[in-house]
């Protein structure tokens, strides 16, 4: 490409492209105004684009192909013509090697590419259906396969907690064959592998447009999975090739020894071993992003699942364009944390629940390796062998690392004290030197601070002595204290009811209070008996033994959640009790319905039914055997004869 | 399978793996112990002998406290003996993240003893209190109004629960004010909250929980909350952040007018460490906070300058009250020593604690606790027409990042790209000819000249933008008409979570923590803060 009037332009290009990292509106734009500024290169500018995601790390592909997603709405064509022909490749690229997250915005991103640009005239998409729709079925095949995968997975589980794994150290299918020892025997320190970096073998980058050339004849064909070991297969060869090329051209350098030591090792394992799919892809998605960073002819891997024949063994073309330079990133950040996450997480879940321990790591077999992290009493769940290999090569970051990427929470500690201050001698704890506080009261200065007061301390312990067992609140000796505690007490035995209780039905947070609430609100302590917020919020007059204290009017009750109780109709009048959703309560209600005993009635029907009975026994009820046959109104029963026969109920809820 | 020796290595394992014993501590008096525990791990613990407290709260003899997710410190002021053992490895842990345990007791990342601690410092302090708590009494005069300051990871929240538990443990009823929007107090982040405590905090959660439909073990705790989305008080000059505090102040000052209790115990005050880093803006927003509360009492954490500087701006001054005159209420600006415990939480701690924060929101804290008295709360899943709902989102800029302006797809070439392409008619007004020179002032400054007449509030209207995805929307108090002011300054009522956006159909799905018909009021888009929560929802 060299003297070509776009060269400049491309490589300040590229240097903008670079230079995005996040995903920042304005460079964006910037972008796509050069873009649009610049059509007759267009080609170049796409080619440009295509590279740069390919090379970018993960988390920055998002924003890169942001930047396509703004060139082809703003300007259209030629850049439509010209990137959409990569466009499968480009997008399923990018699309494997990012997380979850990132590949819910490209969906998002890719439903708008089969709609017209907004605002537009053009009725067309923005990309012809074509290109999305093979990109569209792609998916929709890997997302199948993992819905398949998953269903395996669970079924081979069945219902075992996922901790299982934890204890089955060595995944089984990654057992029985230990990959023999290997004749370079790079002894690997922990360095990093920094070839990436290595200006030598920048040289020797293969011309992009090669690359390029090649992807565009090879028809997107979804990812079946019986290919995927094909072209793992392919990939990891190319990878290997290049790694060899790299040695061959520098052999002293231990980088791009232990990197190639690394690629035989996996290719070996895979060849001898029966991976499960899914860790298949896994691998596959590692080894093609390891494949983006290579500087060595490694073409895009992931896409070339359809490749009959990879073009991997084409030497490495000199271009005379100084090829990108690679972007100085470190695996860390190539390896993200969720990709990581669900590495190690899927290659430890579809294992059985007792693997063969007895058999030796295959890794510590491996006589030049370094020896394996000592276990330091570190009851650390064991990892696959093959994440393990790809972490002694450096590949992957040393074991130390993950904790602080992979789980938010992990904060490596470098000692056990290492923030403690130097010495704060007046704030010593203080030897029993009990000072006399002038009768409590501590005036409120920096200097007052220092002093000791052990005797006030006592006023927040020995002062009360009196002690509730289960949450440790203190009360007086006295009497008062006394009563305060069997209040508390009752509490605490009321709550722990209730909770049994409510552990039967789904809770649910409540709504906030508004201002004028929360300035009338009064605490309710834990030693004022139930009557506290949730007594109030919960109004549990469905309880046997209190309906009483409900007026008829008002009463309600939870909708049970027992189905029997909910199908039972109201035994005076028969009707079905109606479940409305109260506001107050939050809950779903039958309005206007009382429980007596194991029964269910409308509040109505059994006020009319108990007037004319016993009336004064209408707080302890007597759940009558018989049920109170309907002679009301709507529903007339043959035969009946209770009491009340004349009246008629009002069923409406109140 | 009976390959020999198999059966026999498998227990052996376990027996490695999960049965570690559990270690005894014992404590000096004055001494604590000091522990860390992942998320996705947790430990057990349970005081043998003695007396022991966990930031003021007093652990129960024999009772099992189970802890995750926690940094925290054990103190004893007369000794005691602690059994320290690994919790259940919680498998709900979402991400499926592997736990990590540490090499410490029972799993813990890290833990030790500590013979000096800064406690005497601190409970001389309630007790200081307790002394103008006495005074206020008998006298009508208001009770103390603490305020907490201290750069990042001083321990300015811990001394927030100590004063406030001692407070509880004395009888008083102390109104905490949480002005911190980065960790919520009794809810999400994103908010500014005041609550009365007159019950223990809990131990194993902090400051406790919210209210429930159904009964917690420890007595909930009502908030107050106010939407802030974002992460700092500066953002947008202060402009949304001080008039929050001035309504949340009087919604406080109305509390303790009518309560007896609080009034007495007075306030307390716990701030964003930003605000005491003395970057330009921070000294007028204290002195707002200090005014609006009528602070008595300013305890400086760990920050030499920080109270040279406010003794200077406040010591003997009188208090902002309005009857400091009749009291000679004075304020006084102390300095505590910073604990030798605190740790600097480093930034994916604190994203993940905040994410468990607004998890336990919905769906309880057994979400990450394995506890026995964790609460499972079950959030109730619904689909809302977005054209129906009156979202606000604040068009302000962030302080330290400008991330506002990101690029979505979705929204692309109708106005983000605009500026380019065609005139638009921004809010921005046009610069007239010949006067160009002068209407170059940014939008931000105009907002700092009038900074209550000019809300930066603006109505999302349809389509949903996708963005909303995965964030949450603060329903506040006001009605659906009510204006930008309004809106700002209303309370609110609970946080929706948008799980999916749909906007061709203009559906958000979203996981509401009450069921039925979601409030017809006034939204609050939390777009920037607190942080997106991935795959709340399934």
């Amino acid at each position: 490409m060299s003297g070509l009037p776009s060269d400049d332009l491309v490589e300040d290009y590229r240097v903008s492209l670079e230079d995005l990292t996040t995903n920042d509106r304005f460079q964006i734009n910037n972008l796509t105004v050069i873009a649009r500024e610049n059509t007759e290169h267009a080609m170049a500018i796409s080619r440009e684009l295509e590279n740069h995601i390919k090379k970018t790390p993960p988390q920055q592909k998002l924003p890169a192909l942001y930047v396509v997603d703004s060139i082809v709405k703003n300007v259209g064509t030629p850049y439509t013509l010209f990137l959409g022909r990569n466009m499968y490749q480009t997008f399923m690229n990018a699309y494997t090697l990012v997380d979850g997250p990132t590949r819910r915005k490209l969906d998002e991103m890719l439903k708008t590419w089969k709609e017209p640009v907004p605002g537009s005239l053009d009725t067309r998409p923005v990309f012809p259906p074509e290109v999305t729709r093979n990109i569209e079925s792609a998916l929709i095949k890997a997302r199948t396969a993992a819905l398949e995968r998953d269903r395996t997975v669970n079924r081979g589980r069945t219902g075992g907690t996922p901790t299982g794994w934890k204890n089955s150290p060595i995944p089984p299918q990654a057992m029985p064959h230990p990959p023999p020892q290997h004749p370079y025997g790079g002894r690997a320190s922990n360095t990093s592998v920094c070839s990436a970096r290595d200006p030598r073998l920048a040289l020797h980058a293969p011309s992009v447009l090669s690359n390029r050339e090649f992807m565009r004849q090879t028809p997107p064909q979804g990812n079946s999975p019986n290919m995927t070991l094909e072209s793992l297969h392919r990939d990891l060869n190319a990878l290997v090739e290049g790694a060899r090329a790299a040695f061959a051209r520098s052999p002293f350098d231990i980088s791009c020894q232990q990197r190639l030591q690394a690629l035989l090792d996996l290719q070996r394992i895979l060849q001898q071993q029966q991976l499960p799919p899914d860790q298949l892809r896994i691998v596959q998605d590692q080894v093609s992003s390891l494949a983006a960073t290579q500087p060595g002819p490694a073409p895009a891997p992931i896409a070339q699942n359809s490749v009959p024949s990879a073009p991997v063994a084409t030497p490495p073309v000199p271009v005379s364009t100084p090829p990108t330079q690679p972007t100085p990133q470190s695996f860390q950040s190539l390896f993200n944390p969720g990709t990581l996450a669900d590495l190690i997480k899927a290659t430890a879940n579809p294992q059985q629940p007792t693997p063969p321990p007895q058999i030796p790591n295959p890794l510590t077999q491996m006589p030049p390796m370094p020896p394996m992290p000592p276990a330091s009493g570190t009851p650390q769940p064991a990892e696959n062998p093959l994440i393990q290999a790809l972490r002694m090569h450096g590949l992957l970051p040393s074991a130390s690392a993950p904790p602080a990427m992979m789980s938010a929470g992990g904060t490596p500690r470098a000692g056990p004290l290492p923030f403690l201050m130097p010495g704060q001698p007046h704030s010593t704890p203080p030897a029993p030197t009990p000072q006399l506080a002038s009768a409590s009261t501590v005036p409120m200065n920096t200097a007052s601070m220092k002093i000791p007061r052990i005797a006030l301390v006592a006023s927040l312990y020995e002062a009360k002595p009196n002690r509730c067992g289960t949450c440790g609140l203190r009360f007086l000796a006295t009497a008062e204290g006394r009563e305060k505690k069997a209040r508390h007490l009752d509490w605490h035995f009321k709550t722990n009811q209730r909770m049994v209780d409510a552990s039967k039905r789904a809770q649910n947070r409540s709504w906030y209070v508004d201002e004028r609430d929360w300035i009338k609100s009064r605490e309710a302590g834990d030693d004022t008996g139930p009557t506290d917020t949730q007594a109030t919020i919960e109004g549990e007059t469905g309880v046997p033994g209190d309906p009483a204290k409900q007026g008829p009017p008002k009463a309600w009750i939870r909708a049970p959640n027992d189905a029997k109780l909910r199908n039972t109709p109201c035994p005076i009048c028969q009707e079905m009790f109606e479940s409305t959703w109260s506001e107050d309560v939050q809950d779903w209600i039958w309005q206007d319905a009382i429980q007596v005993a194991a029964r269910v009635y409308h509040a109505s029907c059994y006020a009319e039914v108990t007037r004319d009975g016993p009336a004064p026994r209408s707080s302890t009820p007597q759940a009558r055997t018989g049920t109170p046959d309907s002679v009301l109104g709507k529903r007339k029963a043959e035969g009946n004869d209770s009491p009340g026969n004349t009246t008629r109920v009002k069923m409406e809820p109140m | 399978m009976s390959l020999p020796g198999l059966e026999l290595a498998q227990p052996s394992e376990e027996r490695q793996h999960s049965a570690a014993p559990p270690s005894q501590i014992t404590l000096k008096p004055g001494s604590e112990w000091r522990f860390e525990v992942a998320f996705g791990h947790s430990i057990k613990v349970r005081l043998l002998t003695g007396t022991a407290e966990l930031f003021g709260t007093e652990l129960a003899e024999l009772q099992t406290y189970t802890f995750c997710g926690t940094k925290a410190a054990i103190y004893t002021w007369h000794g005691c003996e602690l059994e320290v053992s690994a919790g259940e490895t919680n498998t709900a842990t979402l991400d499926g993240v592997t736990p990590t345990a540490g090499h410490g007791a029972g799993g813990c990342q890290s833990e030790y003893v500590a013979e000096e601690t800064p406690m005497v410092e601190y409970a001389n302090a309630h007790f200081a209190l307790e002394t103008i708590r006495q005074e206020a009494h008998g006298s009508g005069k208001d009770g103390p109004r603490v305020l907490l300051l201290g750069p990042e990871d001083a321990g300015k929240t811990s001394l927030a629960k100590i004063l406030t538990a001692y407070a509880t443990k004395s009888g008083r009823q102390p109104i905490v004010v949480n002005l911190d929007p980065t960790e919520g107090m009794l809810s999400v982040p994103g908010t500014i909250t005041a609550t009365a405590f007159r019950t223990m905090l809990n131990i194993e959660e902090g400051w406790g929980s919210s209210p429930m439909s159904g009964p917690s073990p420890v007595p909930v705790k009502l908030p107050l909350v106010y939407g802030y989305p974002h992460p700092s008080p500066l953002d947008a000059n202060g402009s949304v952040y001080r008039p929050l505090v001035s309504r949340l102040a009087v919604s406080v000052t109305g509390r303790m007018a009518e309560d007896e209790d609080s009034r007495e115990t007075g306030i307390i005050v716990d701030t964003p460490g930003i605000l005491s880093s003395g970057k330009p803006g921070t000294t007028e927003l204290i002195n707002h906070i200090v005014t609006e509360f009528a602070i008595t009492t300013i305890i400086v954490l760990g920050s030499e300058r920080l109270y040279s500087n406010m003794v200077k701006q406040y010591d003997n001054k009188p208090s902002a009250s309005a009857s400091a005159d009749v009291f000679d209420e004075r304020v006084s600006v102390l300095k505590l020593s910073k604990s030798g415990g605190c740790v600097d939480r480093d930034p994916s701690y604190l994203k993940t604690a905040r994410e468990y924060q607004i998890k336990s929101y919905f769906f309880g804290t057994s979400i990450y606790s394995p506890s026995p008295f964790a609460v499972t709360l079950s959030p109730h899943t619904s689909q809302l027409d977005f054209a129906g709902l009156s979202v606000y989102n604040y068009t302000v800029t962030s302080e330290e990042d400008e991330d506002e302006d990101e690029y979505d797809p979705s929204q692309l070439g109708m106005d983000s790209f605009g500026e380019e392409t065609k005139p638009t008619e921004s809010d921005r007004p046009a610069p007239l000819p010949g006067i160009v020179g002068l209407s170059v002032n940014p939008p931000t400054s105009s907002a700092d000249n009038t900074p209550f007449s000019n809300v930066p509030l603006k109505k999302v209207l349809p389509p949903a933008p996708t963005a909303l995805t995965n964030t949450l929307l603060a329903i506040t108090h006001a009605p659906t008409t009510a204006t930008p002011a309004q809106v700002r300054d209303a309370s609110v009522i609970g946080f929706l979570y948008v799980a999916s956006v749909e906007p061709e159909k203009g559906k958000i799905h979203v996981l509401a923590p009450v069921g039925g018909r979601v409030p017809q009021r006034a939204m609050i888009w939390a777009k920037r803060w607190p942080d997106e929560v991935i795959g709340l929802v399934n």
